[in-house]
């Protein structure tokens, strides 16, 4: 009988060439050098992770592991959504440097080439995401990469996937185009009339086996298909064990960002646990979700972050049981957080709480027996120098970044800022204006500073500034603008100084 | 298939161009709407030009459902008796294809809208030995009756008739207009995909 391939056996097929043509080169140049693997799990708030102190136990794998990890207290994300927190991260540089402002933007062309693929030039460089946003970078940066893995590979099968082969230039607004268009599920509108009813019924068809595992429906990627990440661990911890070494693997994955869809394991793992939220007051920018919402919202999101755990731990045991790890630098952490408090659920959010903002950071390299608290503050830019450094590379200049302790050679400077940002509204070839929220942090204090927003304008405003001691009110929930008059003004005068420094090439 | 021509007692070729046009009404009527509604959201999130791209796709699948809508009206209309005129028998399918798509609105805006079945009727219904057997039947009486009155109409009078053939010419203007809206739109697809 003859046997035939489907597309996705074929791609699964093709995802293996690159190994054999590039095996001899990786192991004749760079013997003995440190594999690096960077895990993310898209909006992972280091707010609701047991491991940092969150009080439902969201992460009993993560906190195990982390005995022999090294555990960043107070790490912060580039930006509060995928672009910029992402672009922080594979760049080592800040927004206003690296200038991914918009959902689905690019960095800007002229700094294109500052990114952590084009350094490990040594490693052979591998990367994945299911994040359609991520991927624009991805894509970006596919020159640098030596194995970009198609993102639709780890996907389910749908009846969609002709979007991606057919309108592979737009991927991204092709795919919320045909979402939109076809798909009733989350709304229970589309733009279609009649194809969209029958759609639904062929798709679920397709997916019938593993749909009983997901209670709240089967997770999808953004805009389109469905997907299980377990599958993906699975396929990107075999395709690790059998690559060419030294290697350089950025995976990104989904979970836990919304829709909050946990498996059957943990469905309702939390539900009526008497777990109450701080009381937080309305934010200006307050999407006025109510404190319910906002509950069952959490609840939904800490259950999903017990499904990532769970698969961290698991690709965690498979990659060290494989003897991979021994000689791997494996790093886990975030590209934003997630809010579900002040009316606001989610990250579309001009705020920057901490929340939203902190992410996890764990670093674990091969034989650390102990775990290792820094409880300094640390940058997503940070990643980027300290992986050069860990695996004898030069750091370029344009790195904003510093070594993370304990592998810095000095003391950080206790004088450091660190920038996150939202400015999803900016072009990337003009001035920092419009519509946009900055905060710093500098000791324990932190400034956040918003600025031409039409929540605000609509108060008579155009800038609004709070400032808390991070320190000792890690929920913000005492603004010491008024009362801290004067340090909130020095700081203020120094982000602006800063701003005014980034915008001067771009007016 | 090979449908028969005109005089050839099943369809003309200006009869096909109404049904056709009539079918693409109401497809690319929800389309606009929906894309207009969402041009806010995708401008919040990218920008104008996403905004443009977005409803450009929705056009073009507009156009596709359009055409395989049209086809499964024609091939109903090889049912109806050709004891009827063409005229007449086109009058019918557009009112088909005008209370199905009505319809199908409905159901969606009522999750738009998110409205609710009157208490009183959930109640009734609560209270029904066989709930959804019930409910379909309620369902497909109503739409069933908003088809065959207008249908009773096209078909029986003469003056049914004038006010649909007056409406579908009206509607065909606005489709025709519509229709250049999706050429428009596969011209930017283009655009953004080359």
């Amino acid at each position: 009988m003859r046997q035939t391939i489907n597309r996705r056996d074929f791609l699964k097929l093709a995802g293996l060439l690159p190994l054999s043509l590039a095996a001899p080169r990786f192991m004749q140049t760079s013997l003995g050098k440190k594999n690096v693997i960077i895990i993310v799990f898209d909006a992972f708030s280091a707010y609701n992770i047991s491991l940092y102190g969150y009080s439902r136990a969201t992460t009993p794998n993560i906190a195990e592991l982390a005995e022999r990890a090294i555990v960043y207290n107070n790490h912060y994300a580039g930006g509060n959504f995928t672009t910029t927190g992402t672009a922080s991260l594979l760049t080592g540089t800040n927004p206003w440097t690296h200038r991914a402002f918009e959902l689905f933007g690019e960095i800007a062309p002229a700094v294109a080439a500052h990114n952590i693929f084009n350094v490990f030039k040594d490693h052979y460089r591998l990367a994945y995401t299911h994040n359609l946003v991520a991927n624009v970078l991805l894509k970006q940066f596919r020159n640098d990469i030596d194995e970009l893995i198609p993102r639709e590979l780890l996907l389910l099968g749908s009846y969609g996937s002709f979007v991606q082969t057919l309108f592979g230039n737009d991927e991204d607004i092709a795919s919320v185009g045909w979402t939109r268009n076809i798909k009733l599920e989350e709304t229970g509108y589309a733009y279609s009339l009649f194809l969209s009813q029958l759609y639904q019924p062929l798709q679920d068809n397709l997916v019938k086996n593993i749909r009983s595992q997901f209670p709240r429906g089967i997770p999808t990627a953004n805009y389109d298909d469905g997907f299980v990440l377990g599958q993906g661990i699975d396929w990107i911890s075999e395709r690790l064990i059998a690559a060419p070494q030294p290697f350089l693997g950025y995976f990104h994955f989904l979970p836990p960002h919304s829709p909050y869809r946990t498996t059957l394991e943990f469905y309702k793992k939390f539900n009526n646990d008497g777990f109450e939220p701080t009381e937080k007051p309305l934010s200006v920018f307050s999407q006025k979700q109510d404190k319910h919402d906002l509950l069952r919202r959490r609840t939904e999101y800490d259950e999903y972050i017990l499904h990532v755990d769970k698969e961290f731990g698991r690709m965690y045991n498979h990659l060290e049981s494989s003897g991979l790890l021994e000689n791997t630098i494996l790093v886990l952490t975030s590209d934003h957080g997630e809010l579900q408090e002040r009316g606001i659920s989610g990250h579309s959010t001009a705020t920057l709480y901490e929340p939203v903002i902190r992410i996890p950071l764990l670093i674990f390299e091969p034989g650390r027996k102990t775990r290792l608290d820094i409880n300094t503050t640390t940058s997503a830019i940070d990643i980027l120098p300290t992986l050069l450094h860990l695996t004898d590379q030069a750091i370029p200049d344009w790195a904003e970044g510093t070594i993370l302790p304990p592998f810095a050679p000095t003391v950080q400077d206790p004088d450091r800022k660190i920038y996150v940002m939202r400015a999803h509204k900016n072009k990337h070839d003009q001035p920092i204006a419009t519509s946009a929220s900055i905060t710093m942090m500098k000791e324990q204090y932190k400034i956040h500073y918003y600025m031409n927003y039409p929540d605000l304008e609509k108060n008579g405003q155009n800038e609004l500034i709070s400032l808390f001691d991070v320190q000792t009110d890690p929920e913000e929930l005492v603004d010491l603008s008024i009362s801290h008059k004067k340090i909130a003004n020095a700081l203020l005068e120094e982000l602006k100084t800063k701003l005014a420094e980034e915008n001067k090439p771009f007016l | 298939m090979t449908l028969p021509r005109s005089n050839g007692n099943y369809y003309h070729r200006q009869g096909l161009l109404s049904l056709f046009l009539m079918c693409a009404f109401p497809l690319h009527f929800w389309t606009l709407l929906l894309a207009f509604r969402d041009i806010s959201w995708v401008i919040e999130r990218t920008n104008v030009w996403d905004a443009i791209g977005v409803a450009s796709y929705g056009m073009i699948y507009a156009f596709i459902e359009s055409l395989l809508v049209f086809i499964v009206a024609s091939l109903l209309g090889l049912l109806i008796s050709r004891s009827w005129s063409v005229e007449r028998r086109v009058a019918l399918l557009s009112v088909f294809t005008l209370v199905i798509s009505l319809w199908a609105m409905v159901s969606q805006l009522y999750f738009l809208w998110e409205v609710s079945l009157p208490d009183s009727i959930l109640q009734a219904l609560a209270h029904n030995a066989h709930p959804v057997r019930t409910m379909y039947m309620a369902l497909f009486t109503l739409t069933a009756t908003t088809f065959v009155i207008p249908a009773y109409f096209v078909l029986q009078s003469d003056k049914g008739l004038k006010v649909m053939r007056d409406l579908v010419e009206r509607i065909t203007l606005l489709s025709m207009f519509y229709i250049f809206l999706s050429f428009v739109g596969l011209v930017i697809v283009i655009i953004r995909n080359v």
